[in-house]
């Protein structure tokens, strides 16, 4: 089934088992060293690495940040809170007082403010957020991550295609990637750690030559095994043994203490920033999509408080990360997105909270794909509802395909069941597109 | 007691996909196991596909053991019978392993995976208990619907309890696991490949639940309440109860109530909920309902060809139908007949699911090898070689943990209670471990993240390679000859013999390490447990 | 005669928005009500039918309100002073005194220094009567041990006027000689701040408010403990009184009766009791007699209290918090019915 299944994706150029087939075999011998990115140029693969040099770094604002203290500040308004709302560098735009740095770097993000996505709980939220739709009881639908993964990995890449990291508990549950009927060769891998994963340092009773042999022989038996017997489902299996070398050997990765002090220090000391840090050594060792959970923004009680903590931290860390990201000359090609479950209630409560409120709340889209310095939609003065280009998460989610240069409605076979990427008819908005 | 339900209004036709007359079926009374061979075979012929031939004794062994048990033979079990010369060995094997208590709690692990999936929750207690009491599926089906939080089944109510508070979900959760078929796709438009089913299907599946809601630890349902709906010309539509069939639930009329009663009924309701009480029961339930009207004419139908079908996934790796969710008129089955023979038998034999599970494994078709020499493998659903499955997380767990101890533990040496009972406490201590693997389904790829585990957490590995006089690697290391330490490491995890390739090669391994035996015994026993022939089935 | 025990709500007055601050009139029922509206209300709060006055001229929440003789001075999160006339309600000076948010103001008894505290962590001492600079006081880290920015929530002064003492977010509370600007002493509360490391990264609390007792030897600080799920303001009420020369904590007022933030706290004249309010989603208003450190009366306002100005008697209370302002008596009933009549 599972072999039909990707031959059915039918993608352009190569098939992706075909190459890892080639590939690992050799990998399993080689101790390739990741930090180097020295990829080997093959012409014919050519084209299907046009698409693949696309990256996404979600910003996962997990509990729900606050639209009225980000992008959609409501200054003197009854519900606009203590914060005033300065100009950006981009003429007519405005956002909280709390993101000085990231109003003086408009200029490659896209606002929307128009977000109605009706769900205000912090599963349900999470999960239409993360699927770009609702979930259907016998179908595993892949999530974001995952998708963008398929689509966009590198198949001679030997970086993990789908990282995620999410450390905080608050509401880790909720945010798990699934690669659904993907299956799991396009899971997240899912860190809870401060940067490195888990699982990922040889054990300390073995020698690297002893980790080496165990391995070899463990894939010779395999392939014995398999020789017959070739499914998808059997393939896998020394497949995700094959990638834990290549995870191995790329383990620096992970290693934030490789970066020059400045670098360190623009991200900042905390774990968010360290984490976007690891994000972006990620991508441009060719990860496609990493989530980075910024954990937990429900400030029921002293929002502002609360905002002040975070999104101070947030504009630190992602002015840095986009700083970076420029450097490199990698912002062309990578997508920066902040996202949560939901947004927070104008009405300000007697604890000096804002509550959950998933009917008018905003996103940020920046860098590949996004026509910079544009705002798409917005809401009415005080923030209760979308007053121009409401949309929900499936818009959302095909603006970011569209982003990538992904069709939103290409569609995968699950038996004889075609599902698009986006739901039927789902329309990108094309005015936050380049 | 429920009212029986009465089913009149036919709105939409019977709609049963691949439907022959009984007449043209083979008779009721052939054997199970010979009436699966008849179609399968007829298929074959009729394909012009030779299948493969019938697998070795070890891996029959070890397949049966999987199935049954849920967990790989140990080198004894292995060793006798891959040495017995009894012609009716695996008919006795078979029974051997049914009637063992691993029996029930393999059938519950396995339901409770599949009815419970991602709900974090489990109807493990009340399938044991089903599963040794050999409940007919029609009787579970009715004690999860029904959900009565006073009868003794009352641990079956977390089916319902754990997605009260979505209609949507329940509905079509019970569509899929009970009769087979998907109908979300209803929900918002027609179904598209499905000419006859509507949302009014959809809405119908779901008005059976819509009165259900949770009050604190207690689910109750209402005696009023409808469903209304936007179809898809925009007009405002209220859903009768009606099954997938078509057939309407007729039922008495039911007033909306005042508000007076409405604020009484919250009032108990919070009082209830305080006391830790269940809501009264409704006068007229629409679960029970369906409980009874689910299990009637062309419903019947459905609901015996779902379980038929599943359980021929499980054995079989790829169903009669598929998707298995899809098992609607338009989507015809591989083999018709085969599965109305079944559904038939299992209708006329109490939906025995044992009885089943029984003719199953004892047919050829389920006993072929999995290798296929041949140029390419043939489609899966001529059933001509047996299908690769990756193991459920409490079959690998429970084979791990199993494969790792002192075959001594389960000598001949051993009384039989005892390694019952020994192989029974592996088992429970592998449910922590279980938990840590994914649930395989179609499309299963291995994650990494098993592999990383494997390779690299220091307590998982320590616990499988742990030098001790029970464990596996505390036998090796004392063993004074290279050849018998890989022999005995072999039987102990792939319970089989190994050809003359492989003790070579691996002896060459295990001497390759070194003097250090212990190092050497843990490489060896690494390299077999991670090895792709103990992920599978096959 | 005052006594808790009396305790009753004579006047709870609706009003839009949330109340940060008041300063009363002496003598008098008429307040300037600081809002988050960024007005100031001027109104006789125990009139039939009130009608506020609105003065408009911050251009955020405001925190602070204290009187200096006919001159009203005001402070909000826009990080201004105002000088405001009573009478007129014109503003008479406006004074860019921080660069984040002005969090308190305090005012010497004898009417003559403004003591303002910020977000920028600077405490600074103001000539009340023309607006200049006399101190600024460092003593503060901008930043929480866990890199986050700092918040300098509240400040006291003594009532014979030599002391000042200033309380932040990580709950620490400096003591400074008014006259020299000197820190004198310091006092640590870190139960009132809550670094949760673990479920949600971030951190609540901090002090709110502080007291000096009517000798000067005693100080109350007051916020909120230990909070287990900080989305919530769960934790419970509480203050903690020192004898702060010694460093000494005398009393650990915390009970499970309240949960939320001490906004405010007033020592009886005679150092009979502390009055300590302030609230959650609701409000909260607790004596605690100083001899035994225990509660002697503990109700719920009406409303979470952000301010409070006891009166000298200690016979009345007026209160404003999240739209309401409210006013209690403490008075024996017969005294009560008697200043009715």
């Amino acid at each position: 089934m599972s072999q039909e299944l990707f031959d059915r994706f039918s993608s352009p150029g190569v098939s992706r088992r075909g190459l890892l087939g080639g590939m690992l075999g050799g990998a399993v011998a080689a101790t390739a060293n990741l930090t180097g990115l020295d990829v080997l140029q093959q012409p014919a693969l050519a084209d299907t690495l046009k698409r693949n040099d696309r990256r996404v770094i979600l910003l996962w604002l997990a509990g729900g940040a606050s639209q009225l203290e980000t992008w959609d500040p409501k200054p003197g308004r009854p519900t606009g809170g203590p914060f005033r709302a300065i100009q950006t560098n981009v003429p007519g735009v405005q956002i909280s007082e709390l993101m000085p740095k990231m109003s003086q770097r408009l200029q490659h993000t896209a606002i929307i403010r128009s977000l109605n996505t009706k769900i205000g709980d912090h599963g349900g939220g999470a999960r239409l957020m993360h699927l770009g739709r609702r979930d259907e009881s016998n179908l595993r639908l892949p999530d974001l991550g995952a998708m963008l993964a398929r689509e966009l990995s590198d198949p001679r890449s030997l970086a993990p295609d789908y990282v995620t990291y999410y450390t905080a508990t608050e509401g880790r549950g909720n945010a798990v990637g699934q690669a659904g009927f993907l299956g799991s060769r396009f899971a997240p891998m899912f860190l809870t750690t401060e940067a490195q994963p888990e699982n990922l340092s040889r054990l300390t009773a073995i020698t690297a030559t002893e980790d080496q042999r165990r391995a070899e022989m463990r894939s010779l038996l395999s392939q014995r095994f398999a020789a017959e017997r070739q499914t998808g489902a059997v393939g896998s299996h020394d497949e995700a043994y094959a990638r834990v070398r290549n995870l191995m050997a790329g383990e620096k990765l992970f290693d934030i203490s490789d970066e020059p002090q400045a670098i360190r220090d623009l991200y900042g000391p905390t774990l968010f920033g360290k984490q976007a840090l690891v994000a972006r050594r990620l991508i441009e060792a060719g990860t496609p999509f990493v989530k980075i959970s910024r954990a937990w923004w429900d400030s029921h009680g002293q929002n502002f408080e609360t905002h002040l903590e975070l999104v101070t931290e947030l504009d630190n860390v992602m002015a840095a990360l986009l700083d970076d990201l420029k450097a490199r000359g990698l912002l062309e090609s990578t997508l920066v997105v902040t996202l949560s479950e939901f947004g927070r209630t104008p009405n300000i409560n007697a604890s000096l909270g804002r509550d959950h409120f998933a009917k008018a709340w905003s996103t940020s889209l920046t860098g590949c794909g996004i026509q910079g310095g544009s705002v798409y939609g917005k809401t009415d003065p005080d923030g209760h509802t979308v007053a121009d280009g409401e949309i929900g998460a499936a818009e959302l989610f095909a603006t970011i395909f569209e982003a990538l240069g992904i069709d939103p409605q290409k569609e995968y076979h699950v038996g004889s069941r075609p599902v698009p990427l986006t739901d039927i008819g789902t329309l990108p908005v094309t005015e936050v597109l380049a | 007691m429920t009212r029986l339900a009465l089913v009149t209004v036919i709105l939409f036709p019977l709609v049963v996909p691949g439907f022959s007359k009984a007449s043209e079926l083979l008779p009721a009374d052939r054997p199970l196991a010979e009436v699966v061979d008849h179609y399968v075979s007829q298929k074959l012929r009729d394909a012009k596909v030779e299948p493969a031939a019938a697998a070795d004794d070890a891996t029959i062994i070890r397949r049966l053991t999987l199935d049954l048990a849920g967990r790989i033979p140990t080198a004894a079990e292995a060793q006798s019978y891959v040495a017995s010369t009894d012609p009716e060995k695996k008919a006795g094997l078979v029974e051997r392993l049914i009637d063992s208590d691993a029996y029930a709690r393999h059938q519950a692990n396995e339901f409770d995976a599949f009815l419970m999936a991602d709900m974090n929750a489990s109807l493990r207690d009340y399938l044991l208990t089903a599963f040794q009491e050999g409940r007919g599926w029609d009787q579970i089906f009715r004690e999860v619907v029904i959900a009565d939080q006073l009868s003794e089944a009352k641990a079956a109510a977390e089916f319902v309890k754990r997605r009260a508070k979505d209609a949507d979900k329940l509905a079509n959760d019970v569509s899929v696991m009970f009769f087979g078929v998907n109908v979300s796709c209803a929900k918002c438009h027609d179904h598209p490949l499905v000419a006859e089913w509507t949302q009014d299907h959809f809405y119908g599946m779901k008005s059976f639940f819509s009165r259900t809601f949770e009050n604190g630890d207690f689910i109750g349902e209402r005696d009023y309440g409808v469903v209304k709906f936007k179809t898809t010309d925009g007009d405002e539509k209220t859903a009768k109860p009606m099954l997938l069939s078509g057939a309407i639930v007729d039922e008495p009329e039911s007033a909306e109530p005042t508000a007076e009663e409405k604020k009484k009924e919250k009032e108990l309701l919070e009082k209830l909920k305080k006391d830790k009480q269940p809501p009264p029961p409704p006068k007229y339930s629409r679960r029970a309902q369906l409980a009874e009207a689910g299990l009637q004419a062309a419903d019947r139908e459905y609901f015996s060809r779902a379980i038929v079908n599943r359980l021929w996934y499980r054995l079989f790796g790829h169903g009669l139908v598929m998707p298995i969710d899809q098992m609607h008129p338009e989507n015809e089955p591989s083999h018709p007949q085969l599965l109305q023979w079944l559904a038939r038998d299992l209708q006329n034999h109490d939906y025995d699911l044992t009885r089943l599970v029984r003719g199953l494994v004892l047919s050829d078709a389920y006993a072929r090898t999995s290798r296929w020499a041949g140029d390419a493998r043939p489609r899966p659903d001529l059933f001509a070689v047996a299908a690769v499955r990756p193991l459920t997380p409490h079959q690998y767990a429970t084979s791990l943990r199993l494969a790792v101890r002192s075959p001594a533990r389960f000598s001949g040496d051993v009384s039989g209670d005892e390694v019952t009972s020994r192989i029974a406490s592996v088992e429970n201590g592998a449910r922590s471990l279980a938990n840590q693997f994914d649930q395989p389904g179609e499309n299963f790829q291995v994650s990494v993240t098993e592999a990383l585990m494997l390779s690299n957490n220091e307590k998982v590995t320590n616990e499988l390679l742990r030098d001790a006089g029970d464990s596996l690697v505390g036998d090796l290391k004392t063993l004074d000859e290279p050849q018998r330490a890989v022999e005995t490491a072999a039987w102990n995890v792939l319970t089989r013999e190994l050809t003359e390739d492989e003790r070579r090669l691996l002896t060459d391994f295990f001497v390759g390490q070194g003097d250090d035996r212990l190092t050497a015994s843990r490489q060896l026993v690494w390299s077999l447990l991670t090895s792709s022939e103990l992920r599978f089935n096959y | 005669m005052s006594n808790p025990q009396n305790l009753k709500v004579v006047k709870e007055q609706q009003q839009t928005g949330i109340l940060f601050s008041l300063a009363r009139v002496p003598g008098e029922s008429r307040l300037f009500v600081g809002a988050s509206d960024a007005n100031i209300y001027d109104l006789d709060v125990m009139a039939e039918k009130p009608e506020p006055a609105a003065l408009s001229g911050h251009e955020s929440y405001v925190t602070g309100t204290v009187l200096a003789g006919d001159q009203l001075i005001s402070s909000a999160y826009d990080g201004r002073l105002m000088w405001w006339d009573i009478e007129t309600r014109q503003t008479i000076r406006s004074v860019p005194a921080h660069q984040r948010w002005i969090r308190e103001l305090a005012v010497t008894p004898d009417g003559r220094q403004v003591i303002s505290v910020a977000d920028d962590m600077v405490c600074r001492v103001w000539d009340a009567a023309d607006g200049s600079l006399l101190h600024e006081l460092r003593g503060h880290a901008p930043q929480t041990p866990h890199h986050f920015p700092s918040m300098l929530y509240t400040c006291a002064v003594s009532p014979d006027g030599r002391f000042l003492a200033t309380g932040d977010r990580v709950g620490h509370n400096v003591i400074w000689e008014l006259k020299t600007g000197q820190s004198i002493a310091t006092v640590e509360t870190p139960t009132m701040y809550t670094w949760d490391p673990k479920q949600r990264i971030h951190s609540i609390g901090g002090v709110r408010s502080l007291a000096f007792s009517p000798d000067s030897t005693y100080l109350a600080v007051g916020g909120i403990g230990q909070i287990g799920n900080i989305d919530h303001l769960g934790g419970p009420a509480r203050v903690e009184v020192f004898d702060w020369k010694k460093n000494e904590r005398t009393y650990e007022l915390a009970d499970d009766k309240f949960k939320g933030l001490v906004e405010r706290l007033a020592f009886h004249p005679n150092s009979d009791w502390l009055l300590a309010a302030g609230g959650d989603h609701g409000g909260f208003i607790q004596f605690y007699d100083l001899e035994t450190g225990k509660a002697i009366r503990q109700e719920k306002a009406p409303m979470h209290v952000h301010d409070l100005a006891l009166s000298p008697q200690a016979d009345e209370i007026y209160a404003v918090g999240h739209g309401k302002i409210v006013v209690w008596q403490l008075a024996a009933e017969a005294e009560a019915a008697a200043a009715a009549g």
